[in-house]
């Protein structure tokens, strides 16, 4: 009697096939779930092994392909990702605008804790764009209008960053004919603005900031046809005199590179400028500073390519040190990564040239170099 | 209805939702319109520092310098004959955008 009772028992327990489901689908979307979250975050990024640095001094050949493709990458330097561009150990982080000095400082020493290769840590200070008006009133470059004005405003700009934990101000502006700010670049013809532009570069430079001219090879402040989502521009002697003049000089650290398709005294192949080879190269030949991309993810270069990966391929293969990619994903970040390796190991870019990139970098970060 | 149909509805729900997290984990993207129906000319963004005000033809650029400043509220705005409903400011430069431009841009994966 007692043992069919337990029988009973036992048999009404038994799950049916929906329950058995519904718990099997529940334990699946769990761990589903959780991996989905772990990505997002990027948390399933591997983590780069560490570094021989002796006496401050890195051997190339001991950095993984990834270390060094990584270390070409400038990323948005947003604190919710922080750990995973810190894994990859990516090259330099980009920082907006913010409410106070704090909040900078905090960032920028959240950042760079525990980094044996620090980023380059970069902002966008200049003409009239002031990252900082919440907290800094600051002169435009419009209101400059004499040499030793632009070298104090460069010394007190560099300063500021130097302070505040920066590394790189990708700034002067040296393009020509600003039609669209009205404030961002010098005034004067192209030999007073290169001639101001590079009183303010000595004087950033002299705080031991890295100052960067753009937007090489020239006509971004124009007012463009808004019928063509590709965009060309014709460069005259006048547009490039600025670039020449400051590069020839050697004075300036870097230069960033535009997305235009250019014709005239510089002629990017009719393909954007920043993907241009013929563009690039000569000018890395002439200039041993760091030659930096505008942001990629802009639509006069994303509209040129099929595919992404293309895109990166030949912003890397153009030439470019430093690459900048804004992307909020550290994971797509991280694909951009291993496409380059995937195209280096395939031969379609050189890793001398990758070498040649991450030996400008950390030379720039001032470490020694072998 | 009975406990059996619930768990069925169950169970397909949660079938369904297991696939796209699977195809959101291995990011199988599904074909789909996204932004190529987007007519950019149609948007605007204009760019004021003091009194200058100049309209910005390249919206993704636009998008980034709009990305990079303090702040982004809702507020009305005209230019020429037309209506900005979002300004994104930093000190004395803004970028107003309407509507369309600000979805946009909201899409996009700087943003």
């Amino acid at each position: 009697m007692r043992s069919k009772k337990i029988k009973k028992r036992r048999e009404s327990k038994k799950w049916t096939i929906h329950e058995r489901t519904f718990l099997i689908l529940i334990i699946v979307l769990l761990v589903l779930g959780t991996l989905n979250v772990a990505k997002a975050s990027g948390w399933l990024i591997p983590e780069q092994p560490q570094l021989e640095i002796i006496d401050n001094t890195i051997k190339l050949d001991s950095m993984t392909l990834e270390q060094k493709i990584a270390q070409m990458v400038v990323v948005h330097g947003g604190l919710y990702n922080m750990q995973a561009f810190k894994d990859m150990q990516i090259g330099g982080a980009h920082l907006f605008a913010m409410d106070s000095e704090g909040s900078y400082s905090d960032t920028i020493s959240q950042l760079q804790s525990g980094l044996q290769i620090p980023f380059f840590i970069t902002v966008d200070y200049e003409g009239c764009l002031n990252p900082f008006a919440n907290f800094i009133n600051a002169t435009t470059v419009k209101d400059i209008d004499g040499i030793g004005q632009a070298f104090e405003k460069g010394s007190i700009d560099g300063k500021l960053l130097h302070e505040l934990g920066f590394d790189i101000n990708f700034a002067p502006v040296v393009d020509l004919d600003d039609q669209i700010w009205g404030c961002r670049s010098f005034t004067g013809d192209e030999k007073e603005v290169a001639e101001l532009a590079e009183a303010y570069i000595l004087g950033l430079q002299s705080k031991g900031i890295i100052a960067t001219a753009k937007h090489y090879p020239g006509k971004t402040l124009v007012i463009k046809d808004p019928h063509k989502n590709i965009v060309s521009a014709q460069i005259s002697s006048e547009d490039i005199y600025p670039y020449t003049y400051l590069l020839g000089k050697d004075e300036v650290d870097s230069v960033m590179v535009s997305h235009i398709i250019t014709t005239g005294v510089v002629d990017s192949g009719g393909i954007p400028s920043v993907v241009s080879p013929n563009l690039i190269m000569p000018l890395k030949k002439e200039f041993s500073g760091l030659v930096i991309s505008d942001e990629i993810n802009m639509l006069g270069l994303k509209n040129f390519y099929p595919t992404l990966d293309e895109l990166y391929v030949d912003v890397f293969k153009a030439g470019n040190d430093l690459v900048l990619n804004f992307n909020e994903d550290p994971n797509e970040i991280y694909h951009m990564v291993l496409v380059i390796k995937t195209a280096v190991e395939e031969g379609e870019i050189p890793e001398e040239q990758i070498d040649d990139s991450v030996r400008r970098i950390l030379v720039a970060k001032g470490f020694d170099v072998e | 209805m009975t406990n059996k149909n619930v768990l069925i509805i169950a169970n397909v729900s949660l079938f369904i939702i297991c696939i796209i997290l699977i195809l959101t984990l291995f990011e199988v993207k599904v074909p789909t319109t996204g932004m190529s129906i987007v007519d950019k000319e149609e948007m605007l963004c204009v760019v004021n520092w003091r009194d200058n005000y100049n309209s910005w033809t390249d919206i993704d650029s636009c998008c980034l310098e709009a990305r990079k400043q303090l702040t982004c509220v809702k507020e009305q705005g005209y230019y020429m004959d037309k209506t900005v409903q979002w300004r994104c400011q930093t000190g004395e430069l803004s970028y107003w955008l309407d509507s369309k431009a600000y979805n946009y841009c909201n899409k996009l994966s700087v943003w």
